[in-house]
């Protein structure tokens, strides 16, 4: 059987034992969770608005600028933290400290450092996505067998090429983990990013139809990012099956 | 190349106790001489050949090359591996030029170098493979090469077939022969074979168990390529083997 179609048996499956609790038997009523052709209905609503394709699109912009942002403080410092004892020596209960802090709790700051808007936004995206890229990346450069960095040296490599050449390479599975990893944890962020001073994006989309008690509209915002999430991880998995060693 | 080692001593930390790997090594290897280091495993032959490499240093003792005390690895000196040492993600060709790569030689001239070592090791047409495609002996002919195409002076050799089938060992056995004959270089073997130190080396030094000593040290004049089933090969072998049983 086709994997696609083998995938999507169960999702098929919770939608008809969700449609029969809802709308053909009302064992659930509507305010606790709304039926499927009601999501369906807010849907095309906000499909035809254009507000699902401009909410979407304005939260892809920040979770990408958020992550990329993250990836390139991240990968460099990893690498550093794996490499050097020291360095990782003297950062471990920083790191230690700060990494468990959920990156709602820095919106004041946020809020007084970057101002309400796109910035305070890719901010809070920024502090969810960039520990999973630094540890894995960390991680990996730390495993890296240790014949693979003798036999550069025995040919001649400085520690610096060593690095570049040898020490990355192997570490990218790694890498690439912690990409995948941490633009997951981006778009989980979303909705606390865009609590500040944001006038549109899925996170808002959530926010403001949970205020006006429209939970249709709100899970068409959450299954939007649950879908986003699947393209970015089908992407990455691609980028793996690429390393072919 | 040449190498001194003088009153050389090793020993490691091991759970807040010494432990004593080696001692008391004199060896002096000449300039173009196939020298193998034979002991029982754990002997310590393993780490005498780090030290040559600069990838440990002695604990007591000086280990010089030409002259010059051994401060770190050098591209002077190849070292090739028990264990798979390739890059996993580079080619054959572009693992075989990694040391010309790093010295900075253009992309061309030396994957010509590359091809030259290919072609050597016997393994024209695989210039593109990863290593993960390769079977365990097609591995160390890359290493082999790798180690080969930096031109070092000397090559260090850690029980590189010690993983290989009797057929493919007596193979490479006999192309590392040719090579060394065909290329001028010193060559440090180590191995725990009997049969493969007095196949190959000019001089075989017998190590006892650990911490190793020098036991003794046989030169071995017959004719390449050696015959195994001669008389004097096989006296040669029980010889070293009862030193080693002992």
């Amino acid at each position: 059987m086709n994997k696609t179609i083998k995938a999507l048996i169960l999702p098929l499956i919770i939608l008809i034992i969700w449609a029969i609790l809802t709308t053909y038997t009302g064992i659930i009523p509507s305010y606790l969770i709304p039926s499927p052709s009601a999501v369906w209905v807010a849907f095309e609503n906000l499909l035809l608005n254009g507000s699902l394709i401009t909410d979407t699109l304005s939260t892809l912009t920040r979770v990408l600028l958020g992550f990329i942002i993250a990836a390139l403080v991240a990968i460099p410092l990893g690498i550093l933290l794996g490499w050097s004892k020291n360095a990782n020596d003297l950062s471990k209960y920083i790191i230690g400290v700060l990494r468990p802090i959920p990156p709602i709790a820095w919106i004041p700051f946020a809020i007084l450092w970057f101002g309400v808007g796109l910035g305070s936004a890719i901010f809070i995206i920024f502090l969810g996505s960039v520990f999973p890229i630094l540890i894995n990346t960390a991680d990996g450069v730390k495993r890296t067998d240790k014949i693979y960095t003798e036999s550069a040296y025995t040919l001649g490599a400085s520690e610096f090429q060593t690095l570049k050449k040898v020490v990355v390479p192997a570490a990218l599975p790694n890498i690439i983990t912690g990409l995948k990893v941490g633009i997951g944890i981006g778009l989980m962020c979303t909705v606390a990013a865009e609590m500040i001073g944001s006038s549109n994006g899925l996170g808002y989309l959530i926010l403001t139809a949970t205020s006006m008690l429209d939970s249709a509209s709100a899970i068409v915002g959450m299954l939007a990012i649950g879908v986003i999430g699947l393209g970015f991880d089908y992407l990455f998995r691609r980028a793996e099956m690429k390393i072919n060693w | 190349m040449s190498f001194i080692l003088k009153n050389v001593d090793k020993s490691f930390i091991s759970q807040g106790k010494e432990l004593e790997v080696v001692k008391n090594i004199n060896i002096s290897v000449q300039d173009g001489e196939f020298l193998s280091l034979v002991g029982p495993s754990g002997c310590g032959k393993t780490t005498i050949l780090r030290m040559l490499a600069g990838l440990d240093y002695p604990s007591e003792g000086e280990i010089s090359e030409n002259g010059e005390p051994v401060t770190g690895p050098s591209p002077n000196r190849g070292f090739v591996f028990q264990q798979y040492s390739l890059f996993p993600w580079r080619t054959v060709l572009d693992n075989i030029a990694f040391g010309p790569e790093v010295r900075g030689v253009d992309t061309e001239d030396r994957y010509q170098n590359a091809r030259n070592y290919i072609e050597m090791v016997g393994l024209s047409g695989f210039e593109n493979s990863h290593p993960h495609e390769l079977s365990g002996g097609m591995k160390q002919r890359v290493a082999i090469a790798r180690a080969l195409a930096n031109d070092p002076l000397s090559l260090l050799m850690d029980e590189p077939f010690a993983a290989l089938d009797v057929m493919t060992r007596h193979k490479l056995q006999e192309e590392l022969v040719r090579i060394w004959q065909e290329e001028h270089k010193t060559i440090i073997f180590v191995t725990h074979n009997v049969d493969e130190a007095v196949f190959l080396a000019d001089r075989v030094v017998v190590l006892s168990k650990s911490p190793g000593e020098i036991i003794e040290s046989f030169q071995i004049e017959l004719e390449r390529i050696r015959d195994r089933t001669s008389p004097e090969f096989i006296d040669l072998k029980k010889n070293i083997t009862s030193l080693l049983e002992k």
